[in-house]
C-alpha cells in the first residue's frame, strides 16, 4: 500500500502529539538536564559515615580555623569553627569552597618533567653560573615554617639569595581592636583584607574612611567614602601629614580643600588612628607617625615566632643576575607580576622552576613545572595574619589525599642545596612549645589552654587536629621606613590606575564559584579590564569588545567592558593569567587597540 | 484505499501514547534485585521491630542510613528461622563478612543536605509519608535505575504523569517545596542546598 508524503506527515504529526501527552519527552529533559552529574571525571562523594575534622585555612595568612564536615573521609563541606577567639567562626567566600580545589579543572597533577630530570637540570645549571651569577628561591608566602628552610637552603649556596615580596606596611601589624579611626587608601579592607571574623568584630570599634576612586564593597560599607581621583592616595597621605599644600592635594585628588581638612581633623582627634595602604609607601610611613601609631595601633613584626625576618626583595637583586631560580607557589601569597621578575634573570639560558598546583600560575613562563599538593591536600604552617598583633601558629592539616607524584618543594630546594631540611614543622612546634609563652586553641573542645602545661607531643597533635597557637602581642618598636614607591613605568606614558577587581588568587578559587561569579555578571571574566566609556573613547576604543592592556612591564590583549560606573582615569582590571604577568601594585596602564 | 486524514493523525498518536507509556519505561530503566530477599513485615511483626531499631541515628544526630551488616549479623550471625532468603543472606554476607550492596531507593543528589533528625523528631513525620508503605513490605521491590539519571525509578513517586507507575510518595524536589509550602516553612534555595 502506497502512502502518500501527506499521509506519513499526518501519522507523524498524531506521534509527535500523542508524545507530549506521554511522560517520555518530559521526563528526557530533566534526565539530559541531570545527566552532568555521570559525566566520567566528576567527583563521587561515597556514601558513609559523616565525620568532622577541623584544620585552619591556607589560602591567605588570616588561616580562619575550618570545621569540614567529611562523608566517608571525603570533605563535602567546610565552615567557620564556632567559638574560635580569633576566626570567630567567620570565613570568605573562597574558604568556604576550597575543598573544591584539588578538582580545579587547571589542576597539575604531572609535572613538565620528571623529579630526577628537572634535578639533573638544576644541577648542571648550578654548576654553569659564571662568577657573580645567583641562584635564588622566591618565597611568595614567607613566615612558613618552609621559609626557614629556603633562606637557610640558599645560606648554603654560593651566591644564593632567598626573595620575599615587599609586605604591606614594612611588615608591621596592624591592632583594630585599639583604632578608633582607620583611613584605608584603597585596601579592600571587606575584600579580601585581614582576618573577616576579627575585622567584623573590630568594625564597631572604629570610624572607617575610604579614599578609593571607585564605590567598591569595602567604600560602600564605610563611614565616609572619599571618591579621590585614581592613583592620588599618596597625594592624599603626604596633605594630611602636612608635608604638601592643602590646596595642591585638592587639586591632584579632586576632593575639595575642605574636606581634607576635616579628615585630618577627624585623624587626629578621634584617635587612635591608623592609615592602611596595599603597598609600602614613604607618605602613608610618615602620615602614620605623625599619628602616632607605631607602637598603638601598628605593633612591628619583630617576634621570632612570627617566623623568618624578610628576605631580600627582587628590586634589591641587579637586573639579569639570576640564572637558577626557584618559585614556590603551592601555597597561594603575595602576586608579583612575571615581567618583574624575568627581567631578573640572565639574559641567555636562566633556569626557572616553578612548584606549582594550577597550570595557571608562573608555571606557565618556568622552565620545568613539578606539581605540588594544594590544600586541603598539603601539610603546611600560616604565617601570622596581618591584623594580629600576637604572633600565631597554626596548621593547615591535609583533609585528603594529595594525588600520586606530588614533589614536596622544600625537600627539593634542601637537597639542590645539600643540605637537611629535618621537619621544619615539628621543630617550630617544639620550638614555641619549649618558650612556654601563649596558649593554644583547640577547636574540637573550644577551649584554650596554656601551651606550657601540654607536652610537646600532646601540642604537636593538637595542631594537627586545627588548634591555633597564639603567643603575646609584639611589643616592637623598630620601624623602617620604606624607600620611596613609585609607579611602574613612565607616568607620562601612562596615565592610568590600575584597579583590581578581587583578590589575584582569585583566577585559582573554587570553579564552581567562579562560574556561578561569571554567570551570574558579578565578576568580570578573567583577563577582561573595565573602563568609562569615555576613557575608551579617548584611547580610540568606543566600540571595541578588545584592546591591549600597556604597563611598563608589558602588553596583553584583553577583553573591554564599557562602564559608566567606573571614574574616568581608572581601568577595572579582572586578574587573569595575562594581566597577572604585566600588572602588580601601584601599576600604571594605558589601553589601545589591538 | 484511502484512510481518512483524522484517522491516520489519530494512529500516530495512539502509537505514540503506546510507546510513551509502556514501552519508554522498558527502554530508560535498567533493573536489577536486591542482593537479599528482605522482608521488612516479618521483621517488624515476628521481631517487634520499629523502623529506628535498624534505621537509626547517631549519637550526633546523623542518620545511619541502610543498616551496616555488621548491626544485621548481630542478630543473624545463626539462621534464627528456616527460609531459604534467611540461608542465602547467612552465607552469603554474614559468614564471609560481605557488605550486601543495597540499592537506595531514596538516593539524593550529593548537592542536598537533608536532615533525617530535623524532619522525624522536630517536625514530627512518620517514615511512611516520604518513604510509603516500605515499612510494611514483604519483599523488596526490583530495583529500577534510570540509565541517564541515574537515580531511583521510586523518587517520581506514585503520580502516573510522573512516573507510569511507583509505590511511594515523590522525592523530588516539587515534592519537597510542595511539603514546605503546604506546611508554612521555609522553602529558599539554601535552605536543602547549602
Amino acid at each position: 500500500m502506497q502512502k502518500t508524503r501527506r499521509e506519513i506527515l499526518l501519522f507523524m504529526g498524531g506521534g509527535a502529539a500523542g508524545a507530549m501527552l506521554t511522560p517520555a519527552p518530559w521526563r528526557l529533559i530533566t534526565d539530559t538536564a541531570i545527566w552532568s552529574e555521570n559525566w566520567p571525571g566528576i567527583p563521587r562523594p561515597a556514601a558513609g559515615e559523616v565525620s568532622e575534622r577541623y584544620t585552619n585555612c591556607a589560602l591567605c595568612p588570616a588561616g580562619c580555623a575550618v570545621r569540614a564536615r567529611l562523608v566517608n573521609g571525603q570533605p563535602v563541606s567546610l565552615a567557620g569553627a564556632a567559638g574560635h577567639p580569633w576566626s570567630r567562626g567567620a570565613m570568605c567566600a573562597f574558604g568556604l569552597t576550597a575543598h573544591h580545589l584539588p578538582y580545579h579543572p587547571d589542576r597539575l597533577k604531572v609535572g613538565s618533567a620528571s623529579e630526577a630530570e628537572t634535578a639533573a637540570a638544576v644541577a648542571d645549571a648550578m654548576a654553569r653560573r659564571g662568577a657573580g651569577e645567583k641562584a635564588a628561591v622566591l618565597d611568595l608566602a614567607p613566615g612558613r615554617a618552609a621559609s626557614a628552610v629556603y633562606r637557610r637552603a640558599m645560606a648554603a649556596v654560593k651566591d644564593g639569595v632567598y626573595l620575599t615580596p615587599e609586605r604591606p606596611l614594612g611588615g608591621a601589624r596592624v591592632d583594630l581592636s585599639k583604632a578608633r579611626t582607620v583611613l584605608s587608601l584603597g585596601v579592600p579592607l571587606f575584600a579580601g583584607w585581614g582576618t573577616p571574623g576579627n575585622l567584623y568584630t573590630a568594625r564597631a570599634n572604629f570610624r572607617l574612611i575610604q579614599a578609593e576612586p571607585y564605590e567598591s564593597a569595602t567604600a560602600a560599607l564605610s563611614d565616609e567614602w572619599l571618591a579621590i581621583k585614581p592613583g592620588s592616595e599618596a597625594i592624599l597621605a603626604a596633605a594630611l601629614a602636612g608635608k604638601i599644600p592643602n590646596t595642591d592635594a585638592a587639586v591632584a585628588t579632586g576632593l575639595a580643600e575642605q574636606r581634607i581638612v576635616d579628615v585630618g581633623l577627624s585623624l587626629r582627634a578621634n584617635g587612635p588612628s591608623v592609615v592602611l595602604a596595599p603597598e609600602n609607601s614613604p607618605e602613608v610611613f610618615e602620615l602614620n607617625r605623625a599619628l602616632g601609631a607605631f607602637g598603638k595601633t601598628l605593633v612591628a613584626d619583630d617576634s621570632a615566632e612570627h617566623g623568618a625576618p624578610d628576605g631580600a626583595t627582587l628590586a634589591s637583586v641587579p637586573d639579569g643576575s639570576i640564572r637558577v631560580l626557584f618559585l614556590d607557589e603551592s601555597v597561594p601569597g603575595a602576586h608579583i607580576p612575571w615581567k618583574a621578575i624575568e627581567r631578573k634573570l640572565v639574559p641567555s639560558n636562566p633556569l626557572v622552576v616553578a612548584f606549582a598546583w594550577s597550570r595557571e600560575g608562573y608555571g606557565r613562563h618556568a622552565h620545568f613545572v613539578l606539581p605540588a599538593a594544594v590544600y586541603p591536600e598539603m601539610l603546611t604552617d600560616i604565617p601570622s595574619a596581618l591584623d594580629s598583633p600576637a604572633p600565631m601558629f597554626r596548621l593547615a592539616a591535609p583533609l585528603v589525599a594529595a594525588p600520586a607524584g606530588m614533589i614536596d618543594p622544600v625537600a627539593f630546594v634542601a637537597k639542590t642545596a645539600g643540605i637537611d631540611p629535618g621537619n621544619p614543622l615539628r621543630e617550630k612546634a617544639d620550638a614555641i612549645q619549649k618558650a612556654g609563652r601563649g596558649s593554644v586553641f583547640t577547636p574540637a573542645g573550644g577551649k584554650s589552654t596554656p601551651v606550657r602545661s601540654l607536652k610537646p607531643d600532646d601540642f604537636w597533635k593538637a595542631l594537627n587536629n586545627g588548634a591555633t597557637w597564639m603567643g603575646e602581642p609584639a611589643a616592637g618598636t623598630s620601624f623602617a621606613k620604606p624607600a620611596s614607591t613609585l609607579a611602574a613605568g613612565d607616568a607620562s606614558d601612562f596615565r592610568l590606575a590600575v584597579a583590581f577587581t578581587g583578590a589575584h588568587f582569585a583566577t585559582l578559587a573554587s570553579p564552581l564559584m567562579a562560574k556561578l561569579y561569571q554567570d551570574s555578571d558579578l565578576r568580570l571574566a578573567p583577563d577582561t579590564v573595565a573602563l568609562h566609556p569615555d576613557t575608551a573613547r579617548a584611547a580610540g576604543l568606543a566600540d571595541a569588545a578588545r584592546g591591549k592592556l600597556e604597563t611598563a612591564y608589558g602588553a596583553c590583549a584583553v577583553g573591554l567592558v564599557l562602564d559608566a560606573a567606573v571614574p574616568k582615569g581608572l581601568l577595572r582590571v579582572a586578574p587573569g593569567p595575562e594581566t597577572l604577568d604585566i600588572c602588580g601594585a601601584n601599576t600604571r596602564a594605558k589601553v589601545a587597540a589591538l | 484505499m484511502k484512510i481518512p486524514g483524522s484517522y491516520l493523525f489519530l494512529a500516530g498518536a495512539l502509537a505514540a501514547l503506546g510507546a510513551g507509556w509502556v514501552g519508554f519505561p522498558h527502554v530508560i530503566y535498567k533493573s536489577r534485585p536486591q542482593p537479599v530477599d528482605f522482608s521488612h513485615k516479618t521483621h517488624a511483626d515476628k521481631a517487634g521491630l520499629k523502623c529506628e531499631d535498624c534505621h537509626a541515628f547517631r549519637d550526633d544526630g546523623t542518620f545511619a542510613g541502610i543498616p551496616p551488616l555488621e548491626k544485621c549479623a548481630g542478630c543473624h550471625a545463626s539462621a534464627m528461622g528456616s527460609t531459604a532468603a534467611e540461608k542465602n543472606f547467612i552465607d552469603r554476607y554474614v559468614t564471609p563478612n560481605r557488605e550486601p550492596a543495597w540499592a537506595d531507593y531514596a538516593r539524593q543528589p550529593e548537592n542536598v543536605f537533608f536532615s533525617h533528625i530535623s524532619h522525624v523528631k522536630l517536625g514530627g513525620l512518620k517514615c511512611e509519608e516520604c518513604h510509603g508503605e516500605m515499612g510494611a513490605s514483604d519483599t523488596l521491590r526490583v530495583y529500577q535505575e534510570d540509565r541517564i539519571g541515574g537515580y531511583s525509578r521510586d523518587i517520581w513517586g506514585a503520580s502516573p504523569p510522573r512516573n507510569m507507575a511507583g509505590a511511594a510518595p515523590g522525592m523530588k524536589m516539587d515534592d519537597c517545596v510542595d511539603c514546605h509550602r503546604r506546611q508554612g516553612l521555609s522553602h529558599s534555595c539554601l535552605d536543602c542546598h547549602k
